[in-house]
């Protein structure tokens, strides 16, 4: 499941923020590495809303939650479950 | 052996756009996606749903419903006019001048203003903050490449500082609605509606702001960030909402509409602004740097969307600053000829 969610993701960062699937950092902030910035962080929210259902609330965005393609993917399987 | 096109031959995307790829017949990839996607229609209905619900539970309960990011341009001045008309909204017009603003935009706004019966502030920055500003956004990588695929240099540091300032004023005067023009292809479906999460975005924004800082020094906080003694204060974020999004008009609609309130198109902007005389500068940098417009995207989506022809679009790229007038920009902002001659080298 938890590839199927990835898999996803990183489709939609690729069409979204015009990179080739193989530029994107698992494990590192897409901020940090230059892929997208403050506002590309409210279409990830927005996405992970139409995708899987899942309303992300304010005090969910966090560091600890959106700092690597790997923790939104944590997040997302944790909210599902 | 098949050349690639020097833009697609459906929509405006250039060669070089970030990973555009063609097929035989010159259509790009962007364009083919966009036949085997499903469309963004689901998107925008629950954001138009999302809209009227938030409107209809916030109206009223503070002095003013809404800040509206008003530059005086076709596309904040429809938004403006719906916000009032159609959602009955009490707004609180607010303009950013950064010294460039055409002399027939201000005219608008008064007119358009004075019309709908809306009240207006500008903010005019002081130059010797926004001169240097313009000129190390437009020399320097304040911002990541990737992230100015929609958006020049110059022009996304300009919006940064009109979000912050809107914003500040919002929590200010506890307005729960930012509104601005912000169409579909500037932004995508899903950034419609949001929270405006402060303490998440700052900390987001906290590289650039660095770069800015080095070389503009802590003057940058005062025009990008909100101090805390505000956000102490402050009980809840507003949300911002891309009204224009959902409303979804022609620019022939939208041109026909604000004409019947007052708005009157400026001449000394070009193709792609109805409001900046430095756009069409900032394009020139951007082009010079990446090798295609910012705006081909949002361009590239009207026109796969039906809300303009690819002749009209074109027509826009083409209608450029004359030499004389970026020469006399570049004097202004203190550019030198060899710093503009580096840039994208």
């Amino acid at each position: 499941m938890a590839e199927n969610i990835k898999g996803k993701f990183l489709d939609f960062i690729a069409r979204n923020f015009m990179v080739e699937i193989d530029e994107i950092p698992l494990d590192e902030s897409l901020i940090d590495e230059g892929i997208i910035d403050s506002f590309g962080l409210i279409e990830i929210a927005s996405f992970i809303e139409s995708e899987f259902g899942i309303l992300v609330k304010e005090e969910q965005m966090t560091r600890s939650n959106f700092g690597s393609v790997h923790l939104i993917v944590d997040f997302v399987k944790g909210q599902e479950s | 052996m098949t050349t690639s096109p020097e833009r697609c031959c459906k929509c405006v995307l250039s060669s070089s756009f970030p990973t555009i790829a063609f097929d035989e017949n010159g259509v790009c990839s962007f364009c083919r996606d966009e036949m085997h996607m499903p469309t963004e229609a689901a998107t925008i209905e629950r954001a138009q749903e999302r809209i009227v619900e938030l409107f209809e539970s916030e109206r009223g309960q503070a002095e003013y419903d809404a800040i509206m990011c008003y530059s005086g341009g076709k596309d904040s001045t429809y938004t403006l006019m719906t916000a009032v008309k159609k959602y009955n909204l009490k707004v609180l017009a607010f303009t950013l001048d950064n010294g460039f603003t055409s002399p027939a935009a201000f005219e608008n706004i008064r007119r358009i203003c004075d019309e709908l019966g809306v009240d207006q502030i500008t903010f005019a920055p002081s130059a010797k903050f926004f001169k240097p500003l313009i000129k190390v956004s437009a020399l320097e990588e304040v911002y990541s490449p990737k992230t100015l695929v929609r958006i020049s240099a110059i022009c996304n540091s300009c919006i940064s500082v009109v979000n912050n300032s809107a914003l500040k004023l919002a929590l200010e005067k506890e307005v729960p609605f930012i509104l601005a023009g912000f169409t579909l292809g500037q932004i995508p479906a899903n950034g419609i509606v949001y929270k405006n999460n402060y303490h998440f975005f700052r900390e987001s924004r906290e590289v650039y702001l660095e770069r800015l800082r080095d070389s503009l020094g802590h003057a940058v906080d005062d025009y990008f960030c909100i101090k805390d003694s505000l956000l102490n204060k402050t009980k809840a974020f507003p949300y911002n909402v891309n009204l224009l999004c959902v409303e979804d008009p022609t620019e022939a609609e939208m041109f026909q509409v604000i004409a019947q309130i007052g708005w009157v198109s400026p001449r000394d902007v070009d193709g792609c602004s109805s409001n900046c005389r430095l756009n069409g500068f900032n394009n020139f940098i951007h082009q010079k740097n990446f090798r295609y417009s910012p705006y081909e995207l949002e361009l590239s989506h009207l026109i796969r969307k039906g809300k303009i022809t690819r002749e009209e679009a074109l027509q826009k790229l083409s209608d450029t600053l004359q030499p004389e007038v970026i020469t006399a920009i570049m004097k202004e902002l203190a550019f030198s000829e060899e710093e503009i001659k580096a840039i994208g080298r």
